[in-house]
């Protein structure tokens, strides 16, 4: 027994230690990438000088010499840097207001998949199964060649009393403007914002100290729409009305929607919108049917089995791919390119062209759309946080 | 609770159990008997849902009846019909479609032997027998109006002759033919390739239309099913500098837009390849999909993998298995299994992806349908040339959905 205790437990030789075999096979795997990777940028380099070009970023200063349809001010005179400034600005348009008409026109259909009235669930499957199962290049192509494009001339165009245009030149309605006194109405606004928190605290303590209906989100709002109305009513018309009108070339004032971009919102939300509807109505079906009749059985409304138990459950599912769609769909702005909206790809394409720096456009690209990537992924985990804080947390 | 896959939502259509498949465990409260109850209970059940149907019922009447007459009466389908070869294989020559047809041919027997082997049968009910007359009304009324000559309806024809004859002989062979038919499949690819380019065929740059579509998703599909899976394994691996540079790999791809991609195997991907190394422009977007697709196939994997609990690395490893054989017998049949759903709706949106080499000028089907309604003679009829692309992509992505959702209750993904 001493004997057995005594002998040390032979040692793998280093050719069998596992230990030294995942530390060379790291290696090898290291040197292997390295190499390829070299070999790559060996060529790219090669083939750059050959057309007498480099791999740095110092072009980006020179003038750019293309014009740029719509977007921030911008001139052909100015740097690429600003072209592709005014590139973000115009694919962050396009993702954002998407994004936001999207979720609401998704929500809508999502519900209505689930709705008790047949006709109403069939026509929004219908436009679930067309929209999603058709490619976005495709619809977007077709909204903006084969509808926006064939929309009567600007002379002929369809106007609702003088207010509002549609033609093959845009869309333009009237916007509010900020008039000279905005800034005294602005004071009223954050006071009303003031107040509104405050009767919102004071009915959440009586809420908790009574248990008695608090109504405060009706509550903190009257007491917001009182206060903006009488600033309104003593700052004297603070807002105006931007009236758009027509110049015979285009449109000028008010909110106006450039051909181009009308037809790239339309595509995506209609396209991204039903596969937000397909998430909520799987998230709200995902809820177990027993939290819907328990809720039922403690007595609740259905509005409130809704928004008390079927909804906060169905947010925390849906909120993930949810996330992934809106990522989609700011990638997807991307696609404008194929009719001439000049958002980042658009403009960096046509600066990849002229000055034949490929690479760094990329590059650029690369960086851009990470960057807005992670920006979307932090605020979904923003909402993702409040949503999942209530109840169990997960 | 039956454990749920944690699958990575980042791919459309990827995650939600969509439980209302599902029998209903509790029975429902009055089964409507008539066609009145049926109504009340569906249409009218309360002021508010009647309302809702009249005013919906009528908007959609309307705007069916418009539709419908523009389809029949006002569009100009002349400039599909004038475009039909564009559309389906852009500038294949005409003396070797040949090819082409062959490669239909060939699928379509293997398309029938494997539905005959499944034993699937139609069922047929008075409301699906209506609706496949009404389908089948609809496309013997299509091919009446946009083909000509007997040439292209005797090859059409002899489509579904095939496919019945081949179902027949399916459903004799049953179990003998299963191995042969796997073998089949696995060989139906490479020999559609040589069927296409080999023996004095035709180069990739010729290839077009409809065709070029289904091509590059099908050669992204099958190469960037290995790769991903490698992929998958490679991020979960314990090696540091393996698992590191899959996920730089996946999300490098999958952070940015396609087309970016596209435009960098247009532009880039030339100068980086070693001289002497060209490859064909067609070629090189096949690269481009199978890379982007591999990124996601990844993701969909680690999914998969994500779900399997570990007691069962435990039980392979107490068994003595290797790591290899850890993964290939144990972990990823199952893991794989779980991800069939997300998968196919992966390999749909990439095949729907393929429209967006229109960016480049390659003549795919929707490049195909805007140079159509380019053309003097139908510039009246941009939406009837787009929409016809429209259709053709919805009819494959949308059966392929409606398979994929069979496929998943028959393997019961999700139930357990």
């Amino acid at each position: 027994m001493a004997d057995a205790a005594a002998v040390e437990p032979a040692r793998p030789p280093f050719w069998r230690n596992v230990r030294v075999l995942r530390f060379l096979g790291q290696v090898g795997f290291v040197v292997l990438t390295v190499l390829v990777l070299r070999e790559l940028y060996l060529n790219l380099a090669f083939g750059l000088r050959r057309q007498g070009l480099d791999l740095s970023f110092d072009f980006l200063r020179q003038r750019a010499g293309f014009g740029i349809i719509e977007g921030i001010s911008y001139s052909p005179n100015q740097s690429y840097v600003r072209a592709l400034q005014v590139g973000l600005v115009n694919t962050l348009r396009a993702a954002a207001v998407g994004i936001v008409v999207a979720t609401v026109f998704g929500l809508i259909m999502g519900v209505a998949r689930l709705s008790p009235n047949w006709l109403i669930r069939k026509i929004a499957q219908v436009y679930v199964e067309v929209f999603r199962n058709t490619p976005l290049a495709v619809q977007l192509v077709f909204w903006y060649f084969a509808v926006v494009l064939t929309l009567p001339v600007i002379e002929g165009g369809f106007s609702l009393g003088d207010f509002a245009f549609l033609s093959n030149r845009g869309a333009a309605i009237p916007w509010p403007r900020a008039g000279p006194s905005f800034g005294t109405w602005g004071a009223f606004l954050l006071a009303g914002v003031a107040l509104g928190a405050g009767v919102w605290v004071v009915r959440t303590r009586a809420f908790d100290r009574t248990g008695r209906p608090h109504h405060r989100v009706l509550l903190s709002l009257a007491v917001l729409v009182a206060v903006a109305a009488a600033g309104y009513v003593v700052s004297g018309d603070p807002v105006e009305l931007d009236v758009p009108e027509s110049t015979g070339r285009g449109y000028t004032g008010g909110f106006q929607m450039s051909p181009e971009y009308a037809g790239l919102l339309i595509a995506l939300v209609m396209y991204t919108g039903a596969f937000i509807a397909e998430i909520v109505r799987g998230s709200i079906l995902a809820v177990s049917r027993g939290q819907k009749e328990a809720a039922e059985a403690l007595g609740l409304s259905p509005a409130q089995q809704l928004r008390f138990v079927v909804l906060p459950q169905a947010m925390r599912i849906a909120i993930p791919p949810l996330n992934s769609q809106y990522l989609n769909l700011t990638k997807n702005t991307s696609l404008a390119i194929l009719i001439g909206y000049p958002e980042l790809v658009f403009v960096g394409r046509t600066i990849a062209n002229q000055a034949g720096r490929a690479t760094q456009v990329l590059l650029v690209w690369m960086g851009a759309y990470l960057v807005l990537s992670l920006s979307i992924s932090f605020l979904m985990n923003l909402v993702n946080r409040a949503v999942t804080r209530r109840g169990e947390g997960r | 609770m039956r454990p749920r896959v944690n699958l990575q939502e980042d791919v459309d259509l990827v995650g939600l159990p969509l439980e209302d498949e599902r029998p209903v465990e509790v029975a429902p409260a009055r089964v409507p008997a008539t066609p009145g109850e049926w109504i009340r209970d569906n249409l009218f059940s309360s002021v508010f849902n009647g309302v809702l149907t009249v005013v919906t019922g009528a908007l959609a009447l309307y705007l069916g009846y418009q539709v419908l007459r523009w389809i029949l009466v006002t569009a100009e389908w002349a400039v599909v019909k004038a475009n039909l070869r564009i559309y389906m294989i852009g500038r294949f020559p005409l003396e070797e479609a040949w090819r082409v047809w062959a490669s239909v041919f060939l699928v379509a027997v293997l398309g029938g032997l494997s539905f005959g082997v499944s034993g699937h049968r139609l069922r047929w009910t008075l409301r699906k027998a209506a609706l496949r007359a009404a389908l089948a009304a609809l496309v013997v009324g299509a091919l009446v109006f946009f083909l000509d000559g007997p040439r292209i309806w005797i090859l059409t024809g002899s489509v579904p002759v095939l496919l019945a004859a081949s179902l027949k002989a399916g459903r004799a062979g049953y179990e003998r033919l299963r191995v042969p038919l796997w073998i089949g499949w696995g060989l139906a690819f490479p020999v559609v390739m040589v069927l296409l380019r080999g023996f004095g065929g035709v180069p990739p740059k010729l290839w077009g239309g409809f065709l070029l579509n289904v091509v590059v998703a099908v050669v992204a599909i099958f190469l960037s099913f290995p790769a991903g899976v490698l992929l998958a394994v490679g991020r979960r691996s314990s090696l540091r500098a393996v698992s590191s540079f899959c996920v730089g790999f996946i999300e490098l791809i999958r952070g940015v837009p396609l087309v970016t991609l596209i435009i960098a195997g247009f532009n880039l991907l030339p100068l980086m390849l070693p001289s002497g190394m060209d490859l064909a422009l067609i070629v090189r977007m096949m690269l481009i999909f199978t890379i982007f697709s591999a990124a996601y196939v990844a993701e969909i994997v680690r999914g998969g993998l994500q779900g399997i609990p570990f007691g069962q690395y435990e039980a392979a490893r107490a068994l003595g298995l290797s790591t290899t054989r850890i993964l290939a017998l144990v972990i990823l049949p199952q893991a794989l299994r779980s991800t069939i759903p997300a998968m196919i709706s992966h390999f749909i949106s990439l095949f729907k992806d393929t429209s967006l080499l229109a960016v480049l000028a390659i003549t795919e089907l929707l490049r195909a349908a805007r140079r159509a309604s380019a053309q003097l003679e139908f510039l009246g009829a941009k939406k009837e040339a787009v929409l016809a692309a429209a259709v053709l992509f919805w009819v494959v992505a949308f059966s392929m959905s409606r398979w994929s959702q069979r496929l998943e209750r028959r393997l019961g993904v999700g139930e357990r």
